[in-house]
């Protein structure tokens, strides 16, 4: 009789509990969604709002994006602002989401056959060859001075996303997103005496703090992978990262052989565009690949090596499974965009809170020169920072029967206030890129726009200077391929590295299929008016 | 007379108008259509200009066309071969008066309504390499986990298994269908001379059931030939090209390259391929039959 009324205790008990626990965590996702809305609130009062059109009202436009529901990135944000849109205008938008792999076929469906369905398309910035040279979209410079408009701040943004909403003397693009790839890692693992020494025994050299090479960085990875450092009775691993065929694996490689293959120039100005210098896909002469030139496949070869260093299975990973592995502890490392920063702040799907450093991109110690044909030694790394990622920014199709109106929208997303609450409120995936993302000396934003929304000081310290450093320090970039057929290229190169990467063909085999593929492709496009548009794309004056 | 004859034709015309109609529109002319789209340049899904046979000469000089046709092969043989040997044997088993059969039966062909994409997508759980149903199966038998999606060959078997999963259903229900119409008193002869359960099979159960097995086997062929969702939505054709095929590369060639000509000549080659299997496949049904 007593054991039963125990029993009955030890329930009842169990239940409050998970009752009380269920409670708290309600009621602190009830203070987070009256947080958000409060400072949502906040950031539209302050935001410019322009003075709506009254013959908007009742309009209804659509707008394409990725599909990500509407708590997803990028989609995100285009459902929660929505309403305040609505207030202001009275009119209304559809949004349209389409998966990644099929973003392309619709979007250059709908815009090539004229058909017009989407008046707005938030895609990747690599479309935009495409986009000038079929004259699909509108250029935007006119809503700058338009009063009916909302004003947003075109200097703030970082100087390689900025190059890529513009074309040749043009705008064609708002600011929305900013996406670059760096290096995350587990602060606490890096900077334990313990495995520093380990290290130093290991290599014969001091444990980087954060690595800075690539060859650094490969140490790193491969000293930390098999090791159960973690604790959990499992071998863990050194680094991860996105590479399944089809996903944006080739973005990981273009950050990575950026350094190896982006050569300064000679001279008062590293940053000119001559035909050996500041080049990466084509020669701007020839336009003949250079992705099966040293530098690339030097490249490829250590990335191969870095997928040794984590697990095999990331061959066939996207975004969010080689994000995991990271979030909850099993890698020291994840090679990525910025969305990661944000995600590891939230406790539901991370276990390394606080534990989490970031470094800008590393750079090589050597880099190969077109011009002599042989390498060079360095005694600084060269560092390229990288826009590699979408960057999913809002353009207005031709075919728009209400392109002011969408202007209007696009333009009140890129206003400072409620572009910088986006990027605090990371579920949005918008990532930092402008002066007021970032902290002071450099920026304006205070640290509490960020902690408030959850993130720990230091975590958001470290992943805003990352960024920083990259975007506003780094004296090189790696241009972005911004010409027709975009899209066919990197398909191509994304294949080929898949069959690099999964041992199928050696990088240099890869590589020159790689090569083979884009000859074909600009000879199906036409080479003389590939190679115009491609040397207006990166600057190349022939001088 | 005469009148009444007329009369009839312009019946039997009214009647097969609509079929005629509707084979013309939907079936005639987007096969002519795409016969002038293969032999016309094409830019951003607009036809440009004749080209002649320069789209299947792109085609046919393109490593890309060739691998993606060793692999739909492969697909091929060993899905049909899968679905039908695992089909007849299910088939064999069940062609018993066995309780629960007709609910059995119902419940096997749940997986021919899955939409294949679905199924690709479920799959891409099931075969998941760190932690995945089947790999924490086999590290608790104390095996290693196997790489199904990032490893070229297992990739390949990870969409076969996929498919034939979703095909036997259909095999076991015709040629299921295609045994119990035998008649019993050719087995009840059998038994009586004494024949092994094999040389029962061999020399009565396989031929009165040729007619079924040759069913299945045909338009298994072709829907094998047409597989693409599945490797689409499990390993989006890699890692590189390896589960990457011809009808995908219609897919990528047409709708993400933007340039119709050389996907619509992919496509016709498709067709010539299938077509002359299926005729081969006849001609040699045909000659044994007869």
């Amino acid at each position: 009789m007593r054991s039963t009324a125990r029993l009955w205790l030890v329930v009842l008990l169990s239940l409050t509990l998970v009752l009380a626990l269920g409670a708290v965590g309600f009621a602190q996702e009830e203070d987070m969604a009256a947080l958000e809305k409060k400072t949502a609130d906040e950031a539209f009062a302050k935001a410019d709002k322009g003075n709506p059109d009254p013959s908007w009202q009742g309009k209804k436009f659509t707008i394409a994006v990725l599909a990500s529901g509407p708590r997803g990135s990028i989609s995100g944000p285009y459902y929660f602002w929505r309403p305040y849109f609505e207030q202001l205008t009275g009119a209304t938008y559809e949004i349209a989401e389409i998966p990644f792999g099929e973003f392309q076929a619709k979007i250059f469906t709908d815009l090539a056959t004229g058909q017009g369905m989407y008046d707005a398309i938030t895609g990747p910035m690599f479309f935009m060859g495409d986009y000038i040279a079929n004259d699909w979209i509108i250029p935007i410079d006119k809503y700058f001075d338009d009063p009916r408009m909302p004003k947003w701040d075109r200097d703030s943004i970082a100087e390689p996303i900025r190059n890529l909403l513009q074309f040749g003397d043009n705008w064609y693009a708002f600011n929305n997103d900013h996406d670059g790839m760096v290096i995350y890692y587990r602060r606490d693992l890096f900077t334990d005496p313990k495995w520093q020494a380990a290290f130093k025994e290991e290599y014969g050299y001091d444990f980087p703090l954060p690595p800075r090479t690539w060859q650094e960085l490969l140490d790193v990875a491969k000293f930390f992978n098999g090791k159960d450092w973690n604790g959990d009775g499992k071998a863990d691993y050194g680094i991860t990262m996105h590479l399944k065929v089809g996903e944006q694996g080739f973005f990981n490689y273009l950050a990575l052989a950026a350094s190896f293959v982006v050569n300064p120039a000679p001279g008062d100005d590293p940053t000119k565009v001559t035909r050996y210098h500041n080049v990466f896909w084509f020669d701007p002469e020839t336009m003949e690949p250079l992705i099966n030139s040293p530098g690339h496949v030097r490249a490829l070869e250590l990335m191969i090596e870095l997928v040794n260093a984590g697990p095999r299975a990331m061959l066939g990973w996207g975004l969010a499974e080689a994000w995991d592995v990271f979030l909850r502890g099993d890698a020291a490392m994840c090679f990525t965009f910025g969305d990661v920063g944000t995600l590891s702040q939230d406790p539901r799907q991370s276990a390394i809170r606080g534990l989490q450093g970031v470094v800008a991109i590393p750079g090589s110690t050597e880099v190969y020169d077109l011009e002599t044909k042989q390498w060079k030694k360095l005694d600084q790394p060269n560092f390229v920072a990288n826009e590699s990622g979408a960057s999913w920014s809002p353009v207005i199709s031709k075919y728009s029967k209400n392109p002011d109106l969408v202007a209007y929208l696009c333009s009140l997303l890129a206003t400072p206030e409620i572009n910088h609450w986006n990027v605090a409120w990371g579920w949005t995936g918008v990532d930092p890129g402008t002066t007021y993302d970032f902290l002071p000396p450099f920026g304006t934003a205070s640290i509490d726009d960020y902690v408030q929304t959850g993130y720990d000081p230091q975590d958001v310290t470290e992943f805003l200077n990352a960024y920083l450093e990259m975007w506003f320090d780094y004296p090189l970039s790696l241009p972005y391929l911004r010409i027709p057929g975009t899209a066919d290229y990197i398909e191509s190169l994304d294949i080929h590295l898949s069959e690099a990467l999964s041992g199928q063909v050696s990088a240099q085999e890869a590589l020159n299929r790689t090569a083979q593929d884009w000859e074909r492709i600009t000879n199906r496009l036409g080479r003389q008016s590939q190679l115009e548009l491609y040397r207006e794309a990166i600057g190349y004056t022939g001088q | 007379m005469a009148n009444r004859t007329s009369d009839k034709d312009r019946s039997r015309i009214l009647f097969i108008a609509p079929a005629i109609i509707w084979l013309l529109t939907f079936t005639l002319f987007p096969l002519l259509y795409s016969l002038y789209l293969s032999l016309h340049g094409s830019r951003f899904l607009r036809v440009t200009h004749f080209v002649g046979l320069e789209n299947y000469r792109m085609v046919l000089t393109d490593y890309r066309f060739w691998q993606a046709f060793r692999v739909t092969l492969i697909f091929v043989v060993s899905n049909v071969a899968a679905t039908t040997i695992l089909g007849l044997l299910l088939a064999l088993l069940f062609n018993h008066p066995i309780k629960g059969i007709r609910l059995f039966r119902t419940l096997s062909t749940i997986p021919l309504f899955a939409a294949p994409v679905a199924i690709g997508y479920i799959c891409m759980i099931i075969f998941y390499e760190e932690g995945g149903p089947i790999n924490n199966l086999l590290i608790t038998l104390g095996m290693n986990g196997i790489n199904w999606i990032s490893d070229p060959f297992w990739a390949k078997v990870a969409v076969c298994l996929a498919d034939v999963w979703q095909w036997t259903p259909f095999a076991f229900l015709v040629l299921l269908a295609a045994l119990q119409s035998v008649p019993d008193e050719l087995y009840e002869a059998a038994a009586l001379d004494t024949v092994s359960s094999w040389q029962t099979f061999i020399h009565i159960t396989l031929p009165m059931i040729r007619h079924a097995l040759v069913t299945v086997v045909l338009l298994r062929t072709v829907e094998a030939f047409k597989i693409f969702d599945i490797p689409f939505s499990l390993t989006n054709g890699g890692p590189g090209l390896a589960t990457r095929t011809l009808t995908f590369n219609v897919y990528t060639t047409g709708l993400r390259d933007q340039n119709l000509g050389e996907a619509t000549a992919i496509a016709f080659l498709l067709v010539i391929v299938m077509l002359s299997v299926t005729f081969v496949f006849f001609r040699i049904y045909r000659s044994q039959y007869e």
